[in-house]
């Protein structure tokens, strides 16, 4: 057991026999009383998102996971399918638990996860990531509604919207989070 | 700029916007005060006892006295109690811009423990002329290019109204613990077991109200439960006082001042309590206090004070998302 004022982004908590992932927190205090937490929490085997905001002195159940390395290979449409490097073994994760992930992750590539129970909690996916851009659409020269930009469309099929110069081939640094263009990578 | 000490390096890049924001807020809100005739004073850091406060952790240092005991000393997480002495003593209206100090663990986006409190005290006010003034103050000293959630007109409502518009409960049936724990648990929060009524007020306040209260202009929120302690009047199941609210952040609470020295010996008895049991057993600084300060607030006349927290002021009118973006050197950074 913890206290909540110790949980932390990537903390795993049992709430009603489920385990769930603190997403995002936040210190909260009101005028004159305790201290407080606003807490997001996600459910990977539900995909529940809750949001809780408790008494920093509260006591919730943290539990014991593991973080380990993961190899993405693909997805079936249903399911994202990983490899442990270490144990090479292979493990099914529910592309519904992820949303959205299949367009950041690049076969091949390791990715650190939050283990418990045998299941995938959590897949971590760096802030700022390199792509190859697949598909780049033609700029229409004049188009002043766009501006200077277009869009493309990256390895993992993330669509991108970049400034006009960008061309298929080139790499590009990608804001995982809000899924914005940083900058051109060469070489 | 790269200082060097020894083998620690200070990066320090100067905030120089918001050091000429800050500069300039501060002096509009002196012209502003000077020009009505508060006068403006400057009072301790340092203070031997405090007005007891539960909620409020301190820092203490040590007065060392090399032939006579030695004796410790608090830094004032409000200037409020040096203050009230000068009222009592017939300062008249009075304002101060003092640093203030408050110990705390949680280090956020709206929290330093060393921070910047405007607090003025306006003779002959309650708190409801303070509304008032304090729309006209923040108006009259707003910053170039301050957005308009800043200086629109301020939406007015009971702490029993906005509890009841965004939460859907009476307050004024709920006023037994349990009955009011009972209607948590029914809007689905997690209650651990019987708390005290403002813990669970607390609770309900953080999850319904503040987090639906517009962000779009200034919100008051009025007469807070008279089960908060503090040294605000009571007035029935509520308190004479008031908090604002800009962009959703709590900037400003204010009092009509508590005058009767027997409510106020009451108060500093069981928030004192409640401090001891708490901070006992955990190493906290436990400050002094002392009562006579109950005889001081009976002499002091009919006032309201207001304290606004200047750098989240200064975070609501410079579009800052975090009080760290407003300071030169940030607490966190120089841990």
């Amino acid at each position: 057991m913890i206290k909540a004022g110790q949980i932390d982004k990537g903390t795993a908590l049992l709430i009603k026999g489920q385990p769930f992932i603190c997403v995002e927190r936040e210190f909260v205090n009101p005028g004159k009383g305790s201290a407080f937490v606003r807490l997001k929490l996600k459910s990977p085997s539900t995909g529940q998102v809750l949001q809780e905001t408790i008494k920093s002195q509260d006591s919730v159940e943290d539990i014991n996971v593991e973080m380990m390395d993961y190899q993405y290979m693909y997805n079936d449409g249903e399911n994202f399918h990983m490899m442990n490097v270490d144990t090479y073994d292979q493990i099914e994760v529910p592309m519904a638990n992820f949303e959205g992930y299949e367009l950041l992750m690049k076969d091949g590539e390791t990715y650190r996860c939050t283990v418990y129970n045998d299941e995938i909690l959590d897949i971590q996916i760096p802030s700022k990531v390199v792509y190859l851009v697949a598909e780049a659409e033609e700029a229409i020269k004049g188009d002043t509604v766009q501006g200077a930009t277009k869009f493309v469309t990256t390895e993992t099929g993330l669509r991108v919207r970049v400034p006009i110069f960008i061309k298929q081939g080139e790499k590009i640094r990608v804001n995982t989070e809000t899924k914005e263009y940083l900058e051109r990578v060469n070489g | 700029m790269l200082f060097n000490f020894g083998d620690r390096r200070y990066h320090v890049a100067m905030n120089i916007k918001a050091a000429q924001a800050r500069s300039r807020l501060y002096s509009d809100i002196r012209a502003y005060f000077t020009d009505r005739n508060y006068l403006e004073v400057e009072t301790p850091t340092l203070s031997p006892d405090l007005i007891p406060e539960a909620t409020i952790d301190n820092f203490g240092t040590w007065f060392v006295n090399e032939f006579a005991s030695s004796r410790e000393m608090y830094m004032i997480p409000s200037p409020e109690i040096f203050i009230k002495k000068l009222l009592a003593d017939g300062s008249g209206s009075v304002f101060e811009i003092s640093k203030c100090f408050r110990n705390c663990e949680q280090l956020g986006t709206v929290h330093n423990p060393e921070f910047t409190m405007l607090e003025y005290y306006t003779v002959g006010y309650d708190e409801k002329d303070s509304i008032g003034l304090t729309q006209d103050m923040i108006r009259a000293t707003a910053l170039e290019g301050c957005p308009e959630s800043v200086t629109a007109d301020f939406e007015i409502m009971t702490v029993h109204d906005a509890v009841e518009k965004y939460a859907g409960i009476d307050l004024d049936t709920l006023q037994n613990p349990r009955d009011l724990r009972a209607a948590a648990d029914r809007l689905g929060l997690p209650i651990p077991g019987p708390e005290p009524w403002d813990d669970t007020f607390n609770r309900i306040f953080i999850n319904f109200v503040e987090t639906a209260i517009s962000k779009d202009h200034p919100v008051c929120l009025t007469d807070y439960p008279r089960q908060i302690e503090c040294l605000a009047k009571a007035q029935g199941n509520y308190r004479r006082r008031w908090e604002l609210y800009i962009n959703g952040i709590e900037v400003a609470n204010c009092y009509l001042e508590e005058t009767d020295p027997e409510i106020a010996a009451d108060y500093y008895r069981r928030e004192y309590q409640k401090l001891l049991e708490l901070r006992r057993d955990n190493g906290k600084t436990i400050p002094d206090v002392d009562d006579s300060f109950c005889e001081v607030l009976g002499m002091l006349p009919k006032c309201s004070g207001v304290a606004i927290g200047l750098d989240r002021l200064l975070m609501a009118e410079t579009g800052a998302r975090d009080i760290d973006d407003v300071l030169l050197f940030p607490f966190s950074r120089m841990l």
